[in-house]
C-alpha cells in the first residue's frame, strides 16, 4: 500500500467511525553517517525510515495517534489509538484542522549535488578532516569523533479540510572533536559544520579552529570566586538564547511558565538587542515554509530594540489571545503532539568585533562554553548556574584559560544589562537553530576557588 | 514479529561481502504517553514502533543499516546495501538456530495494553491533587505518565535467536512554586520495568508531596554560596554523579580507544577501600533491568569497582572484540534505530557501614545534597557538572538553612578518590541515559555519600 492509498483508505473508514475532521503528517527519512576513526572508518550505517500520524477531531476532541508499519493493520490501529486517547481529554482550548494559508513561500532546502555524492567521496572528506586535525600539532591525541552524515526528509501534511502540503530537504552535518595532551592536562574541543554546499566546506580550516580551541585550553586553572566583567562568546550565548527561547512560547505564556507574561509591548532588553527568527533564511538549518499544521511561515521580530514585539503562536494559542498563527506549531515527529518552538532564532549582529571587545577590558571573563544547559538553568525564572571554559582577559589581551568555574545569573537580567552586541553571529543546532553574537555584559558570579 | 526463513535470508545477504558476523534486530513496541496540565489532561497520544535493525562485522569494522520496511524485497535489498560497505567474497556459513527460552526475571501483572486509559488518568489527577494541594503557594503541577511495551526478537550468524519483552512504567510529577515574581520547581519520576501495577504498589502520597515540598522548600531558600565544600551526596538519584562521571568512562566504548582514565588498570586502585561499583542487569523488575542485552546476551551483575580495586567493565561485542575478551551482557540500544554499543544497566554505589546521621554529624560545614538534577560529563576529560534540585548548608553537625541554584563541577576520576564517607542506605533512582545508541531507561543509585571537597558554583554574592 502507498501512502495516498493509506491516507485515502484511512479518512474513509475514519468517517464512517465517527471522526469529523482528520489530518496525516507523514515523514520519511534518509540518513547515511559515517564515522573515522585513525584513518578507519569505525562507524558506517544507512537508513531509510519514517512513519504516520493521525489526529482528529472526535467528540470535540483531537486524538493521535501514530504507527510506522504502512499496512492494513496501521489503519485500525491509528483509528482505535486516536479515540481512545481523544476520550480521555478534558482540555479546554481545541486544536483544528487547518484548511490552508493562501501562500507558502517557496525555500530551496535540497541539494540535489548533494544527494548525488558517493559514500567514497563523504568518507574520504572524513578522513581528510581527522588527518588535517593530527597534521597540526603533535599535542593532538586522538580525534574522538570525525563523522560525517547525510540526512534528508520529505514531510507531507493532507487533511479532509483539502490542505495538501509538502517539503524536502537535506543537509550535510559534519561533526569533529579532537582530545589534546599536555602530561596529564586533558582538553578537548568540537565543532559542528551544517551545509548544503560542501565546496564551501574546508577541512583545513575547520580542523585548524577546532585544533587552535583546544590547545589554547591546555593549562587551564579555575580562578577567584567573585564578579567579573563578562564577554559571553558567540555559541555560549547562543546555548542561553536556546534554553530560554522557550519564554516567548506563548502556550508557556497563557500557562504561567514564563517570566514573560503580560509584558507585551514592554521593553524587557536593552535597545540595542533585536531578536528575530527567520523561518526563510536560507542557510538555515531550520527553515520551513509550513509549520507542523499548515500554516505558512514568516519572519518576525520577537523583540525589537528592546521591547517585547510578539510571543510565537500556533493556531491554538493565537485562537486564546485573539491573533493570528506566527507559523510556530512544531512536532518533535510524527509521534509528537502540536506544541511551539523556534526555527531560526538569533540576535542580530552589532557591529564591534569579538577581538575590540576583548581589547576594551582589563580584567574580565570571556566565556567559550557552557555545560549542563538542560539542568543548571530554569526555563521559566531564567536563573542559571552552569559550568564554563574560557579565558581571563588582563589588559585588554587574553591572560590564560580558566575551567573549573561556575556562572551564575540571570538571562533576563544579561537581556537589559548587556552592553555592547558584537559581530560575530554564530549558530548551534539545538531544539531550533538559534545564533548569537558575542556579548558583553556588566558583571556575573563566577564561582571557582 | 518476523519470519525466521526472511531472517536467515538476510543474514546470509548481510555477509555476501566478506563479513564474518551479521544480526539482526527486530522491534515492535507500542507506547503510550499522558500528560496533564493543571489538573487537565492535555495530551494523549499513542502508537507503534516497528523497525529493523541489520549489523554486519568484518574484523572491528561494523556497519549497521535500519528500516520500517517489513516487505522480504526491499529488506533483502536494504542488507545487500549494507553489505555493499564491506569489500570481499561471500562468507559461507550454515545457520543453526538455537532458540532461547528462558524463565521471566520481570513478570508483568498488569500489562498497559490491557488498562483502560481512564484508570491511568486516574493515577495521574490523584498524584496532581496530592501535590496540588501540599500548599498554597503551589502554582502549577504538571503529570506526565507513559508506559511501553517493547518486543525484540535477537537473531545472529553464530546461531543465536532469542525473544525478550520489557514492560515499563513511569509517571513525572513537576510542582512549581511561587510568591510574587519569584518561582521555584521540585520534580520527581518514579519509574519500574513493570506494567500498572506500579502505580498500585508505590505510595503515590509520597512521590506527590515530595515534589511539591521540593519547590516550595526552594522557594524560601537562600542562594548557594560558591567555592570548595565539602558534599554530602543523599542516598538513590544522588548516584547520577558517578553514573555520568565514573559509569561511562568504565563503558567499552570509552576504554577500548583507551578514552578513558580507567583504560587499562584493571586491578589497580581507583578509589578509597569505601567505593564498591556496581552495575546489574537481573535486579527484579527494576528500571534499567532486562532479562537480555540487545545483542541477546543474558543480563548479568558486573562488579566494576571492589573496595576501591578496578574489576571490570560493561563491555559490548564489539568493544569486546576490540579489548580481545568476552561481552558482558551490557549492549544496548534506544531502539531499532540505533547500533548498540555498551551501556549501564542499574548501577550503583554498594551499602558502607556509616548511618547517614553519622555522616552530618561528621561534617562541621559543607553542602548537603538532598535531591541532585541532571548534568551532563565531557567522557573525553571526565569534567563533569550537575545540579543541585534541593540543597542545604551543613553547619556544625546540623543540616541549617536550604539553599538553591547550586551547580556542582568537579572531575569524575578525581571526585572518586574523595569520597571519605559511605553510607548504609542504598537506593536507586529513575533516569534516562544518553549517549551513542541512544536513550535509554537506566537506574542510578548510591546511599548517602560525602565527597571531602567539590567545587560548588552559586549566585549568592561574595
Amino acid at each position: 500500500m502507498d501512502i495516498i492509498q493509506f491516507k485515502d483508505k484511512l479518512f474513509e473508514q475514519g468517517k464512517q467511525m465517527g471522526f469529523l475532521d482528520m489530518e496525516v503528517y507523514y515523514q520519511k527519512n534518509g540518513k547515511f553517517s559515517t564515522k573515522i576513526y585513525k584513518g578507519e572508518v569505525d562507524d558506517y550505517s544507512i537508513a531509510n525510515d519514517g512513519g504516520i500520524s493521525l489526529r482528529g477531531i472526535y467528540k470535540g476532541q483531537m486524538g493521535y495517534a501514530y504507527a510506522e508499519k504502512i499496512d492494513a493493520d496501521s489503519i485500525q490501529l491509528l483509528l482505535d489509538e486516536a479515540i481512545d486517547n481523544a476520550n480521555i481529554l478534558d482540555s479546554e482550548d481545541q486544536e483544528t484542522i487547518f484548511e490552508g494559508s493562501p501562500s507558502y513561500e517557496k525555500l530551496d532546502l535540497y541539494s540535489e549535488k548533494l544527494d548525488l555524492l558517493s559514500s567514497e567521496e563523504k568518507i574520504d572528506l572524513a578522513k581528510q578532516l581527522e588527518n588535517e586535525c593530527f597534521s597540526l600539532s603533535d599535542k593532538v591525541d586522538s580525534v574522538n569523533y570525525c563523522v560525517f552524515q547525510e540526512l534528508n526528509s520529505e514531510r507531507m501534511i493532507a487533511n479532509t479540510k483539502g490542505l495538501e502540503v509538502s517539503e524536502k530537504g537535506n543537509v550535510a552535518y559534519i561533526f569533529v572533536s579532537v582530545v589534546v595532551k599536555e602530561g596529564e592536562d586533558i582538553k578537548n574541543a568540537s565543532k559542528l559544520t551544517l551545509t548544503r554546499d560542501l565546496s564551501s566546506f574546508e577541512p583545513a580550516l575547520v580542523a585548524k579552529e577546532v585544533v587552535n580551541e583546544a590547545l589554547s585550553q591546555l593549562g587551564a586553572d579555575s580562578i577567584e570566586s567573585k564578579k567579573y566583567p563578562i564577554i559571553l562568546k558567540n555559541k555560549a550565548a547562543a546555548s542561553l538564547l536556546q534554553v530560554f527561547s522557550s519564554s516567548f512560547s506563548a502556550e508557556n505564556v497563557q500557562k504561567g511558565k514564563s517570566r514573560l507574561q503580560g509584558k507585551l509591548g514592554r521593553e524587557i532588553a536593552n535597545e540595542i538587542i533585536t531578536i528575530v527568527d527567520d523561518p526563510h533564511k536560507e542557510d538555515g538549518f531550520a527553515s520551513r515554509s509550513f509549520d507542523s499544521e499548515g500554516v505558512a511561515t514568516k519572519r518576525i521580530e520577537v523583540v525589537s530594540k528592546g521591547v517585547l514585539n510578539t510571543f510565537m503562536h500556533n493556531l491554538k494559542t493565537a485562537k486564546k489571545d485573539n491573533v493570528t498563527s506566527t507559523g510556530h506549531g512544531s512536532k518533535g515527529s510524527y509521534k509528537g503532539t502540536i506544541q511551539l518552538s523556534p526555527t531560526n532564532m538569533f540576535i542580530e549582529p552589532g557591529e564591534t568585533s569579538y577581538d575590540d571587545l576583548v581589547k576594551g577590558e582589563r580584567e574580565a571573563i570571556v566565556v567559550t562554553d557552557l555545560q549542563g544547559l538542560h539542568s543548571g538553568a530554569n526555563p521559566i525564572n531564567g536563573d542559571f548556574s552552569l559550568a564554563a571554559n574560557g579565558y581571563l582577559v588582563r589588559d585588554g589581551k587574553i591572560d590564560r584559560p580558566v575551567n573549573q568555574i561556575t556562572v551564575a545569573g540571570n538571562f533576563f537580567t544579561i537581556l537589559e544589562q548587556v552592553e555592547t552586541v558584537g559581530a560575530d553571529l554564530e549558530f548551534t543546532l539545538s531544539n531550533g537553530y538559534i545564533g548569537s553574537p558575542s556579548l558583553k555584559i556588566k558583571s556575573l558570579s563566577i564561582g571557582g576557588k | 514479529m518476523l519470519q525466521q526463513s526472511i531472517i536467515e535470508d538476510l543474514i546470509h545477504a548481510s555477509l555476501s561481502t566478506g563479513g564474518d558476523f551479521a544480526e539482526i534486530f527486530v522491534e515492535d513496541k507500542f507506547n503510550s504517553n499522558i500528560s496533564l496540565v493543571g489538573g487537565k489532561i492535555e495530551n494523549s497520544v499513542s502508537g507503534r514502533d516497528y523497525g529493523i535493525g541489520i549489523r554486519i562485522f568484518q574484523g572491528l569494522n561494523s556497519v549497521y543499516a535500519y528500516t520500517n520496511e517489513h516487505d522480504r524485497e526491499k529488506l533483502l535489498a536494504i542488507a545487500a546495501q549494507a553489505a555493499k560497505a564491506i569489500k570481499g567474497g561471500p562468507t559461507n556459513i550454515t545457520l543453526d538456530f538455537t532458540r532461547k527460552s528462558f524463565q521471566t526475571r520481570h513478570p508483568i501483572l498488569k500489562y498497559p495494553r490491557h488498562v483502560p486509559k481512564t484508570e491511568k488518568v486516574e493515577v495521574i489527577k490523584n498524584v496532581y491533587d496530592i501535590a496540588k494541594n501540599y500548599d498554597e503557594q503551589i502554582s502549577q503541577v504538571s503529570v506526565s505518565y507513559l508506559d511501553e511495551d517493547q518486543k525484540v526478537l535477537i537473531a545472529n550468524s553464530e546461531g543465536k535467536f532469542v525473544e525478550d519483552q520489557r514492560v515499563r512504567s513511569r509517571l513525572g510529577i513537576q510542582a512549581v512554586a511561587t510568591k510574587g515574581t519569584e518561582m521555584q520547581t521540585g520534580f520527581y519520576g518514579p519509574g519500574a520495568h513493570k506494567g500498572f501495577e506500579f502505580f498500585d504498589q508505590i505510595d503515590l502520597n509520597h512521590y506527590g508531596s515530595e515534589a511539591a515540598r521540593i519547590a516550595v522548600t526552594m522557594l524560601h531558600a537562600d542562594e548557594c554560596p560558591s567555592g570548595q565544600f565539602p558534599v554530602i551526596i543523599d542516598n538513590e538519584f544522588g548516584g547520577v554523579i558517578f553514573h555520568e562521571a565514573c559509569g561511562h568512562g568504565l563503558e567499552a566504548a570509552a576504554v577500548a580507544k583507551k578514552n578513558s582514565v580507567f583504560a587499562d588498570r584493571i586491578g589497580e586502585k581507583v578509589a578509597p577501600d569505601i567505593v564498591t561499583y556496581i552495575d546489574d542487569g537481573t535486579l527484579a523488575n527494576e528500571w534499567g533491568s532486562a532479562n537480555v542485552d540487545d545483542e541477546g546476551e543474558e543480563a548479568r551483575k558486573n562488579v566494576l569497582i571492589e573496595n576501591g580495586i578496578l574489576k571490570g567493565y560493561l563491555i559490548d561485542k564489539l568493544g569486546a572484540r576490540r579489548m580481545g575478551t568476552e561481552s558482558t551482557g551490557s549492549s544496548r540500544r534506544e531502539s531499532y534505530k540505533y547500533a548498540p554499543t555498551s551501556r549501564m544497566t542499574n548501577t550503583f554505589i554498594a551499602s558502607g557501614k556509616s548511618t547517614p546521621e553519622e555522616i552530618i554529624a561528621n561534617t562541621e560545614y559543607g553542602i548537603y545534597a538532598k535531591y541532585m538534577g541532571g548534568g551532563s560529563v565531557n567522557p573525553a576529560t571526565g569534567d563533569y557538572n550537575f545540579a543541585i534540585n534541593e540543597g542545604y548548608i551543613v553547619r556544625d553537625g546540623k543540616i541549617a538553612e536550604p539553599v538553591r541554584g547550586a551547580t556542582l563541577i568537579g572531575n569524575g576520576p578525581k571526585t572518586l578518590q574523595k569520597v571519605d564517607m559511605v553510607g548504609n542506605n542504598l537506593a536507586h533512582g529513575q533516569g534516562m541515559c544518553g549517549a551513542s545508541s541512544g536513550s535509554i531507561p537506566a537506574n542510578v543509585g548510591q546511599p548517602t555519600i560525602r565527597v571531602s571537597e567539590i567545587t560548588v558554583g552559586g549566585r549568592k554574592e561574595q
